[in-house]
């Protein structure tokens, strides 16, 4: 409820009408503008330069810790399509995880929407299932489907499944009780009531799951990776590769490529959900 | 108004021992116990009394929210399932629940795209042809006359709370219902913008002609209103008087200075007052 509210809130806030962009559209030029100023990033750089001496200095009094920063950033640049051929193997399973975890998750947040006696029966398991550390599995997963692609696939959309279904399937449910009887008294019928309010009441909390799940992904494929001993791509695969022939710098590299890899998803996450509310705002004529 | 109304055989609502009881055993509430109200087409009714004495409670069993637990209820001569599935029924809630991803026109506008077999099952419902061939208003005029012409492309989001009212309100008018069900829709607003409201609102049911069934705990909104105002009382919620309301219309600022107007208020507080006491005898 409040998740959906807040989300309306920075809907409308960023899908103004054109007209009268002074009054409405203050957050996010604000927002931009505001990083000229460098009492707003002086900060951040700040820690980022002490954090980097830190590192320095710790790499250079415990060499087993730490790789310096240098040879990082060297073996970055020396290898800069190694790494990225791997990011985008590991990226393009958590990606058809997600899409499967996702397309799964949505079709039973409706089904139990709609059918109490199931929700009643799979709701309780689901979030049983959601606080387990699902990562625990994938070696299992390795035994069961081998060295290929497949159980990165599995791992990373059973990952995504449950937080999808549980907060789509309360996005679902959660609309406001006089709304619903607004279209009762009209007799809109089921299939109506969901595309027309339903849905759209519930993408705010997709979109929240969405960015829980994202990382989430991308943790299940590494962790797939690592547990197959006989992949040969992948981050993940690169890391335990380099960390048995004590290579830090390239397992810091593929570390720092992932988190990129995760603060670009979630960019991409932020500009379509800002995109896809815009749409529902802006359909009119 | 009184000259165009059409006074057809059928009440556009008609309640008959209308009972409605919460819960079982020794918690049970009886929130409506032997209710009788039969209101004729294009009469505005109030619905007042302290709150438990059903008043909400009729106006869900009206709109085809709640059955009653015994008694018979038509709308217009059919069961209030029925009226819902023909669109005879407009409701405006306490609150205004818009849509909020949807621009005011499309929330207003909404409702002609849903449940779209209505219009056929509406002209089959005896004595209903004619209002049924008359077709949807226009959305956007509607919203003009009620002030909200500048707001029609705004989220409701970026509305004062008293324009989300009235788009909710034009909502159910756009319906063109048969009968209009209103629970304390002014509830929540300043009294400036509650009275604009109300203003704005007998323009628009002067216009379109509806019967208006209206929840509200306000004696003087109820008089301002009303053609009739029926007094209700809890333990159990009942109707204890009718009181036929016999001002001109329309009804401007200029009433609230008149006798009349204050003597139609004391007579309802009374009713109030003595179905209190004779609750505590």
């Amino acid at each position: 409820m409040t998740v959906a509210d807040e989300r309306t809130a920075e809907a409308a806030a960023g899908t103004e009408p054109p007209a009268e962009p002074s009054r409405y559209s203050l957050r996010h030029p604000k927002s931009r503008i505001a990083w000229i100023r460098p009492a707003v990033w002086a900060p951040l750089l700040v820690m980022l330069a002490l954090l980097a001496l830190l590192w320095q200095w710790g790499a250079d009094e415990l060499p087993y810790l730490l790789p310096p920063l240098g040879k990082i950033g060297t073996s970055l640049t020396a290898e800069f399509g190694y790494y990225v051929d791997n990011a985008l193997v590991t990226l393009g399973e958590a990606a058809a995880g997600l899409g499967m975890g996702f397309a799964a998750a949505f079709v039973l947040a409706v089904l139990t929407s709609e059918l109490p006696l199931l929700r009643r029966a799979v709701m309780p398991i689901a979030v049983v299932l959601n606080v387990t550390p699902l990562v625990a599995i994938a070696p299992a997963l390795v035994v069961a489907f081998g060295f290929g692609p497949l159980p990165k696939l599995v791992i990373a959309a059973l990952i995504c499944f449950f937080p999808i279904l549980i907060n789509t399937a309360a996005g679902l449910r959660s609309v406001p009780r006089q709304v619903l009887q607004v279209y009762r008294t009209i007799d809109a019928g089921r299939v109506e009531l969901l595309w027309y309010v339903r849905i759209p009441h519930a993408l705010p909390f997709l979109f929240a799951a969405l960015r829980i799940v994202l990382p989430l992904s991308i943790i299940g494929a590494v962790v797939a990776e690592m547990s197959a001993s006989g992949s040969t791509r992948g981050l993940g695969t690169v890391i335990s590769v380099a960390s048995s022939m004590n290579q830090l710098p390239v397992v810091y590299a593929s570390i720092l490529v992932l988190a990129v890899m995760g603060v670009l998803l979630l960019l991409a996450v932020t500009l379509v959900e800002r995109r896809v509310l815009h749409w529902h705002d802006s359909t009119h004529d | 108004m009184d000259g165009s109304v059409k006074v057809t055989g059928t009440p556009a609502l008609d309640l008959r021992s209308v009972r409605r009881v919460y819960g079982f055993g020794p918690s049970a509430t009886t929130a409506l116990d032997d209710v009788h109200l039969s209101v004729p087409a294009g009469r505005f009714v109030s619905l007042i009394g302290p709150s438990g004495c059903g008043k909400s409670t009729l106006l869900r069993i009206a709109a085809g929210l709640e059955e009653p637990d015994h008694g018979t209820v038509r709308v217009h001569g059919v069961e209030p399932a029925e009226a819902c599935a023909a669109k005879m029924i407009g409701l405006v809630p306490q609150s205004p629940a818009l849509l909020p991803w949807l621009s005011v026109l499309r929330n207003v506008t909404l409702p002609h795209k849903i449940n779209k077999g209505a219009a056929r099952r509406r002209e089959r419902i005896a004595g209903n042809a004619e209002r049924a061939a008359t077709g949807a208003p226009d959305m956007r005029e509607l919203l003009v006359k009620a002030g909200l012409g500048e707001a029609m492309h705004k989220l409701p989001a970026q509305l004062s709370g008293g324009m989300r009212q009235r788009a909710a309100i034009v909502r159910a008018f756009g319906l063109r219902p048969d009968v209009l069900v209103m629970d304390e829709p002014f509830s929540a607003l300043d009294e400036f913008t509650r009275e604009s409201l109300q203003d704005q609102l007998l323009d628009l049911w002067d216009e379109l002609e509806t019967t208006v069934l209206f929840v509200t705990h306000s004696v003087s909104e109820a008089v301002r209103l009303s053609d009739t105002v029926v007094v209700m009382a809890p333990h159990p919620g009942r109707i204890v008087d009718t009181v036929e309301v016999d001002l001109e219309r329309p009804r401007g600022d200029r009433l609230f200075g008149e006798r009349r107007f204050h003597e139609y208020e004391d007579l309802i507080r009374d009713r109030l007052r003595r179905a209190w006491r004779s609750e505590a005898a």
